[in-house]
């Protein structure tokens, strides 16, 4: 007992023991990071220079005395060395490289001396002298001159190879005097060099082949070359060509696999992403965002609803309220990565299932400070309009359809219930507006104005930037959104490398004042002889009748008295804090804290209500506050180094996070007056509207293990144990795996020799798990909430069930396979790309339909079911034309979905709730739709097919018989392709993005019941049924809702269905260098001019107008944005 | 094998333990999180009487939440549009769907009466609070026994609403989803023998006394079900199934109990209980401060210019006596454009701010009548006091007695008209009578083409929504739609 009680204390003190080293030797390392920044620096070059001559030049430069002994410099080498503002002691080490000697500073002084050799170095020194081998030592540096740390130092064809230290030194030992030594870096062309004892600084420059691009993935980097799993990126470059609010929306048409919908064309709008396939039925869709190592919010608190949210695609439920990257400077952002396939995902374990996306920010490069200023501004035109009716088209419409129903048109002097205002003489019947025009015809402004200031030194560097950017809308009046933002980043090790320091910062702030509704309806169904929106005193027209009636409640000017405010404040922040404790390996970790607060106004004044109402109305208002913020920390052991020709990577990290999101939405009535309407206080009554407040815990342990033999053979594999508090205490945990291989055949020495023509070719494989805990918190809980009212039910506050619970909920799990090929043609000028994916999921969580008899319309649950997706991508780079003056590169991207989602296996699905949605072996997002018959020339209305060989208008009322035509509406190929083209100092890019698919168009029939009271309508649907024995397309005009039935069918059936596939001209962009002479002139380092466009044209056979990736007339489409800027350097 | 010794040997081998360890220790406290601090978990809401209290009153706060276009609520509004009472002056594409008979199984979204008289406004907390409280064991008595008493009354109140609507329905009396996904229709019948029972029970446990919200402290007003309450339904349930014995019996016990009911003056009949108005058995207090009553705010137009969605239809305002002072009393009008037009008045106040009126969802004037024809129906042949009570109701209309035939069809018609024109736009009362009395397809053959619709038999009862019968294969739709 005594004796285990010693033991644990010894163990405990040994702990503490261990804990205070540590934090003395990060306190040391911060200090000497301080310190460096004072430390004296070196320029010089020499070459073949004795070291006598180079100790007193240091002596000259840096004032320091230099002691050493004469015959210490006897046996010194001569010394080849291109130093720039190179620290003293970095200096000295690279001087001393292979020399046998040594060095002290200290105060002031300089002291050289005899390195002390072990005796094992002895030794070996006698046994390398025997045969006559050499010891090469160098250093490694990038076109910056800054050191590449982990470049991999090998022998050509032998099995003897090293890494460089933190400093960029390497020593190979015992090589052949004869033998070429290859050194190889990520993101460098690999260089062969002569083996000699003192190579000096050899300098890598910059990879020239798109396979050895750095592309960010989880808790590292990779490239083409030597990646197994499927991750493709765009770069700020091509961010930057690009106009847009959102920076996930950059991503479209540029990178396969990944469809983005922006829901409207607001600034902010809500989008929907899908990243290859939707995994979940119908939870948790988003892919796992991470920023800088910090996941970020894939959605925004629950808040008051706003136009954001609403469009089409309707976006996922949880994003209805906008989308958290509006949030997200894109002129921030260095790149993003978009992680797919097991290999790339699962070490995100069961986050991931969806995917991930890595943005990765701007960072500091070491050199002399330089100022970069762009400057951007333009307009936004909604691209097309539908069309409609004239005032003549519609009246003939409207008076037809009261015929057909066998009424008298109504008349205001004698129908004392009438509201056919348009119809009825109270409105004028020569009136005619293009309301499309007037609502919808203005241009949106945008400008966007960005500053940064970057530079540094071989230890520190910094990065700062400020951005100002701002959007209006096409409606009448000045509604927009206002951002600005900073962003910054520093980095900094300490004189020795071992100690890395790096902050990264962001802060935004937004200011949105948008209309309370998207006026893009109104602008389709006002009819065209609808009274003017303003008096001419300028107040709002309401249009009484002479009975004091208000015949314009639907003046779409309303939306400007109820504007929609928003106020947004999200700040982003990192560190990473690591140490290398000996070459190759490194304690990190990442300290992460994301705050995101959005304050919102909106606000009901008595002013937007009909004035004869006015007198039994309050004004009210409603406030909502949300806060979501998360601490993310991830300690992480890396471990590298060379195995022989091999090349051996091991991660061992682990996550702690928490989040917490926090909102409430008050309303307040009452108010004395309009005015008052921001003034809570003014409020004559104050009622909570929603108050929640989640905890969100998530915790893992995971592992990677990556082996790369001589760039020929690779393995990676990676384990994950995960843990979230949003399952109940049984099922907390899971572990996630995957393994991935690839072959790079080229590299075999039978192929090169025989196929020259090609570059590069590998063979890649992964297999894995990821899973998914994107349900609400606390599903396992049986809660209550409050019931809340203005005026408490006898002073008691009331308490209600809030949904059924689940305490038996598990991980979600996909798997995912995936094999793919890369080829690299003619010196990689052809690089193609194939993928094939098959993922599987089961134990789906999701909203499990029930009944609402049962109480619930659902409730999360696993699903029993087994979903599979499948498809295949394609990417294609192709240099065309190379030539000094004049380049021409293509990226092609190509994704073929083969099985969307499609149903596998579904155990007790006969007696399920799902039984009439679900069919085995068919995608569940295949649609069931009626099969449409025609216009019944009898009755003039929509028939359908019974499914018993006749025709009926009311298919639902024996939907279990009703025949149905299962139709895929998920697209069927899609991808884009871009076109870079160089001619001197001109850049010209384009985008042309492609999907093809069968999409409902809603606006094919004209909206809704033609001939309803003041809904105007496309003026193809001039053509309606008007007697028996009429053979047309259009049902009977009617005023009334009878025919209802049949029209809402008729949407729901194949008649609405055509083809939306399209190609558009999603982006263009043409810039001009200044000649270098013309700038020096006006005393800048750079200066290009460019101009830009988004959403330029549109090719498709979609119909009546309509936007074919938006498929809904009601809504804004995203806009047609031309602007124009410069981006100066100084 | 080296290299991992290397790693392990080096001292670094400290550092990764701590770390590892301390994440592997406290794994599960990483990922634990307590309860939401603004909700309560269930086993915690039935352990004291304020939060037990909280839930029965939530079903009220419901009910007092909604306006008059949704939720039960709603019942005056769209079963007067389906029938003879109201009709509409809008573009309304719902109202008009009920003003000219047109439903059908896929725009039953709003208002909905499936979905929302089932949910967790409604019997689903029901089902969940009989659970919680039955099994608590730290409730005061009293309060224990007053709620399970509410709880049954107003899941039986519920269950009225439903099969007067959609006919037979699921007959849910639990919270287990598993257990009820599948549920079949259950017979008219057999849900009337379970709100008879869920009835008969209550009578018995509710209080005879008008509470307060505490369930200790008697209150002026009549906002929480009492006995009374129950005993009211009760005669109406009797009445509606034909038990004419029992609806006497229980009518009487409310027109008997002369302290603490009788009938009021026209003017006061809706006011609040507390300001002396002994008509009333149940109330509901609203819970917007916009204004007093549903029915005050949406059948009052605000101004004298201001056209509303609906008004009262002509064949309610020719259906009154000459005489009728309901009709000058109950009945307001406005004239737009010179034409006059009419709208319910029987709620005066249309505004928010000082309370002077309630919904009434239960008054002392139906029990008459319903005791008046289960008189006239019954065995004991005490066809002169169906007389008396009709006399009753009719008297404080400012009419003269009964003077018809006395034999039972011609005041069972007698009766039919008279509730016509007292109970109008309460609680959907005249859609009812017709479907029960069986004087539907007379009456609507008439009045359907009137509005601009058809009628059919089948259109007597709602469709029950599609998306229902999709999800649970052993649902069945009402015979027509």
């Amino acid at each position: 007992m005594n004796f285990l009680n010693v033991q644990h204390h010894r163990m405990l003190r040994q702990t503490f023991l261990v804990m205070k080293i540590t934090t003395l030797l990060l306190l040391i390392s911060i200090m000497t990071v301080s310190a460096a920044t004072n430390a004296q620096q070196i320029t010089l070059k020499t070459k073949g220079a004795s070291l006598q001559e180079v100790l007193s030049k240091i002596s000259d430069q840096t004032g320091f005395n230099v002691f050493y002994s004469q015959d210490l410099l006897t046996k010194s080498k001569p010394v080849t060395v291109d130093l720039r503002n190179t620290p003293l002691a970095t200096a000295l080490n690279e001087i001393l490289a292979g020399q046998d000697l040594t060095f002290n500073i200290n105060d002031h002084s300089v002291v050289i001396k005899e390195k002390e050799l072990s005796f094992i170095d002895k030794l070996k020194n006698k046994v390398t002298e025997s045969i006559q081998n050499i010891d090469v030592t160098g250093r490694v540096i990038g076109e910056d001159r800054l050191p590449l740390a982990g470049a991999t130092v090998q022998i050509k064809d032998g099995n003897n190879s090293t890494a460089t230290d933190a400093n960029g030194f390497f020593t190979l030992k015992n090589v052949e005097p004869n033998a070429t030594i290859v050194i190889s870096f990520i993101g460098y062309d690999k260089k062969e060099i002569p083996a000699t004892t003192n190579p000096g600084a050899i300098k890598l420059s910059a990879a020239t082949s798109p396979l050895d691009e750095v592309k960010v993935i989880a808790y590292g980097q990779t490239t083409d070359r030597l990646s197994v799993g499927n991750v493709s990126s765009i770069s700020a470059k091509q961010i930057a060509e690009q106009p847009v609010n959102n920076p996930l929306l950059t991503l479209e048409g540029r990178v396969p696999g990944v469809i983005i919908n922006q829901v409207n064309g607001l600034p902010g709008s809500a989008i929907k992403i899908q990243v290859q396939s939707q995994n979940s039925i119908n939870s948790g869709n988003n892919p796992l965002y991470v920023v800088d190592g910090v996941p970020y919010a894939a959605s925004l608190p629950t808040n008051l609803e706003s136009v954001l949210g609403r469009g089409n695609p309707a976006p996922a439920p949880d994003n209805t309220y906008g989308n958290p990257f509006s949030y997200l400077n894109p002129d921030d952002i260095e790149s993003i990565s978009v992680l797919k396939d097991a290999d790339a995902t699962s070490i995100y374990g069961s986050r991931a299932a969806n995917g991930a996306v890595l943005i990765t920010t701007k960072k500091g490069k070491a050199g002399k400070t330089q100022i970069d200023i762009n400057l951007q501004s333009g307009v936004g035109k909604d691209a097309k309009f539908i069309d409609m009716m004239n005032t003549q088209q519609f009246l003939a419409m409207r008076r037809q359809a009261f015929a057909n129903d066998g009424l008298p048109v109504p008349s205001i002097v004698t129908s004392p219930f009438d509201y056919n205002y348009d119809i009825d003489g109270q409105w004028d019947t020569k009136h005619n507006t293009n309301w499309q025009k007037v609502l919808l015809g203005g241009s949106a402004q945008y400008t966007d104005v960005n500053g940064t200031v970057s530079g540094g030194t071989e230890n520190i560097q910094f990065l700062a930037g400020g951005t100002y950017h701002r959007e209006t809308t096409v409606f009448p009046g000045n509604a927009a959104d206002t951002k600005a933002s900073v962003h910054f980043s520093l980095n900094s090790s300490s004189e020795n490398k071992k100690f890395r320091f790096q902050l990264t910062g962001s802060y935004l702030e937004d200011s949105s004042l948008l209309p309370r509704f998207d006026l893009t309806s109104a602008a389709i169904e006002l009819p065209p002889n609808a009274p003017m929106l303003f008096n001419p005193d300028g107040s709002l027209n309401w249009a009484p009748t002479p009975s004091g009636t208000s015949s314009f409640s639907q003046n779409p000017m309303l939306a400007f008295l109820t504007p929609y405010q928003s106020k947004v404040k999200n700040l982003m922040s990192n560190a990473v804090l690591s140490y290398e404790f000996f070459s190759g390996l490194t304690l990190r970790s990442n300290f992460g804290y994301t705050n995101l607060q959005q304050n919102e106004f909106s606000p009901g004044p008595l002013s937007a209500i009909d004035p004869e109402d006015r007198p039994t109305s309050v004004s009210e208002a409603q406030f909502g506050n949300d806060n979501s913020q998360s601490w993310i920390v991830e300690p992480q052991l890396n471990y590298s180094r060379t195995i022989g020709k091999g090349h051996l990577n091991v991660l061992l990290g682990g996550t702690i996070q928490q989040s917490n999101i926090n909102n409430y939405q008050i309303l307040g009535f009452g108010f004395a007056s309009d005015r008052l309407l921001n003034n809570i206080q003014s409020a004559s009554t104050i009622q909570a509207l929603n108050s929640s407040n989640a905890d969100y815990k998530y915790a893992a342990l995971f592992s990677r293990l990556n082996y790369d033999w001589d760039g020929k053979y690779l393995i990676n594999l990676s384990a994950r144990r995960d843990g979230s508090s949003r399952f109940g205490a049984a099922n907390r945990f899971h572990d996630f795996w995957s393994m991935g291989a690839g072959w790079v055949f080229s590299e075999e020495k039978w192929l090169k020799e025989k196929a020259s023509w090609l570059s590069f070719g590998k063979i890649k494989g992964s297999y894995g798990t990821t899973g998914n805990d994107q349900i609400g918190n606390y599903s396992y809980l049986s809660l209550y909430s409050a019931l809340t009212a203005q005026v408490p039910y006898q002073s008691v506050t009331a308490l209600r069930p809030l949904g059924l619970p689940n305490p038996y909920l598990q991980w979600e799990l996909t798997k995912k396979l995936s094999i793919g090929m890369d080829l690299g043609f003619l010196k990689d000028r052809i690089i193609l790309g194939a993928d094939y994916f098959h993922y599987r999921s089961s134990n789906e969580l999701l909203g499990y339909s029930l009944p609402n008899f049962v109480g619930f319309s659902g409730l999360t649950s696993n699903f029993p079911a087994t979903i599979q997706s499948t498809g295949y991508e394609f990417t294609l780079t192709t240099v065309i034309i190379r030539h000094k003056d004049f380049t021409w590169t293509t990226n092609f991207n190509l994704t073929v979905p083969v099985d969307f989602m499609k149903l596998i296996a579904f155990p007790g699905l006969a007696t399920s709730t799902y039984a009439s949605s679900y069919v085995i072996g068919q995608s569940i997002y295949n649609g069931k739709l009626y099969h449409f018959m025609g216009v019944d020339p009898t009755r003039g209305v929509y028939q359908f097919s019974d499914g018993k060989g006749g025709v009926t208008s009311t298919p639902e009322s024996d939907y279990k018989n009703t025949a149905y035509i299962p139709i895929n509406q998920q697209p069927r190929a899609y991808g884009g392709i871009t076109n870079t083209i160089h001619y001197k100092a001109l850049t010209l890019d384009f985008l042309f993005q492609f999907r093809k698919q069968t999409g409902a168009n809603p606006f094919k029939f004209g909206n809704g019941i033609a001939g309803a009271p003041v809904t105007n309508q496309p003026s193809f649907l001039a053509n309606g049924w008007t007697k028996p024995g009429d053979l047309v397309s259009i049902q009977r005009y009617s005023t009334n809702f009878n025919y209802n039935g049949p029209f809402s069918d008729l949407m729901s059936s194949d008649a609405v269905i055509e083809d939306a596939s399209f190609i558009k001209l999603k982006n263009a962009s043409l810039s001009w260098q200044l000649p270098d002479n013309w700038v020096k002139r006006i005393g800048l380092r750079s200066v290009r001019v460019y101009g830009q466009g988004q959403n330029l044209l549109t090719f498709t056979k979609y119909s009546n107008g309509v936007d074919p990736e938006t498929q809904s007339p009601l809504t804004l489409p995203p806009l047609r944005v031309i602007t124009f800027g410069a981006q100066l350097g100084l | 094998m080296k290299i991992f010794y290397k790693i392990w040997s080096s001292r670094t081998k400290e550092f990764a333990l701590i770390i590892f360890a301390a994440c592997f220790l406290s794994c599960n406290k990483l990922v634990e999180v307590g309860p939401p601090n603004n909700k309560i978990v269930d086993a915690n809401v039935y352990l004291n009487d304020a939060t037990a209290t909280s839930v029965l009153t939530a079903l009220y706060t419901g009910l007092g939440k909604t306006g008059l276009t949704n939720g039960l609520l709603s019942a005056p509004l769209y079963s007067g549009l389906l029938s003879d009472e109201l009709m509409v002056s809008s573009n309304n594409a719902t109202l008009s769907q009920y003003y000219t008979n047109a439903l059908n199984n896929t725009d039953t979204t709003v208002p909905d009466y499936w979905s929302t008289l089932y949910s967790n406004t409604s019997i689903f907390t029901t089902n969940a609070a009989l659970d919680g409280i039955t099994t608590s064991t730290t409730l005061t008595p009293a309060v224990k026994q007053q709620l399970l008493g509410e709880a049954k009354f107003m899941r039986a109140f519920y269950y009225f609403y439903l099969v007067n609507f959609f006919g037979d329905v699921p007959l849910v009396l639990n919270t287990d989803y598993k257990a009820n996904t599948l549920l079949a229709r259950t017979p008219k019948a057999t849900v009337y023998a379970q709100i008879i029972k869920d009835l008969t029970d209550a009578q018995s446990l509710l209080s005879p006394n008008f509470l307060d919200g505490t369930l200790l402290t008697n209150s002026s007003e009549r906002l929480r079900p009492s006995k009374w309450a129950a005993i009211a339904l009760l005669a109406r349930v009797y009445l509606y199934t034909n038990d004419f014995a029992n609806a006497e019996k229980q009518a009487s016990l409310l027109i008997n109990s002369s302290t603490q009911f009788g009938l009021t003056s026209l003017a006061g009949a809706f006011l609040t209980a507390g300001s002396g108005n002994n008509e009333a058995i149940w109330q509901l207090q609203n819970t917007v401060t916009t204004s007093n009553t549903p029915e005050g705010r949406y059948f009052i137009p605000p101004s004298a210019g201001s056209l509303q969605q609906v008004y009262l239809n002509p064949i309610l305002l020719n259906a009154f006596e000459k005489g009728d002072q309901r009709k000058t009393n109950w009945i307001g009008s406005q004239i737009l454009n010179g034409v006059t037009n009419y709208y319910a008045f029987k709620y005066k106040n249309n505004k928010g701010g000082a309370v002077t009126e309630y919904e009434t969802v239960f008054r002392l004037a139906e029990q008459y009548l319903i005791r008046a024809e289960a008189e006239v129906n019954g065995a004991g042949g005490e066809i002169l006091g169906a007389v008396s009570d009709l006399n009753v109701i009719r008297n404080r209309a400012g009419l003269p007695n009964y003077t018809g035939t006395v034999d039972k069809p011609s005041l069972l018609a007698a009766i039919l008209h008279e509730r016509q024109v007292e109970l109008f736009t309460e609680w959907g009362h005249r859609w009812f009578d017709l479907k029960r009395t069986g004087n539907i397809d007379a009456v609507m053959t008439v009045v359907a083409p009137q509005k601009g619709g058809t009628w059919s038999s089948y259109k007597a009862l709602f469709p029950i929504p599609l998306t229902e019968l999709q999800k649970d294969q052993n649902l069945t739709q009402n015979a027509g739609y």
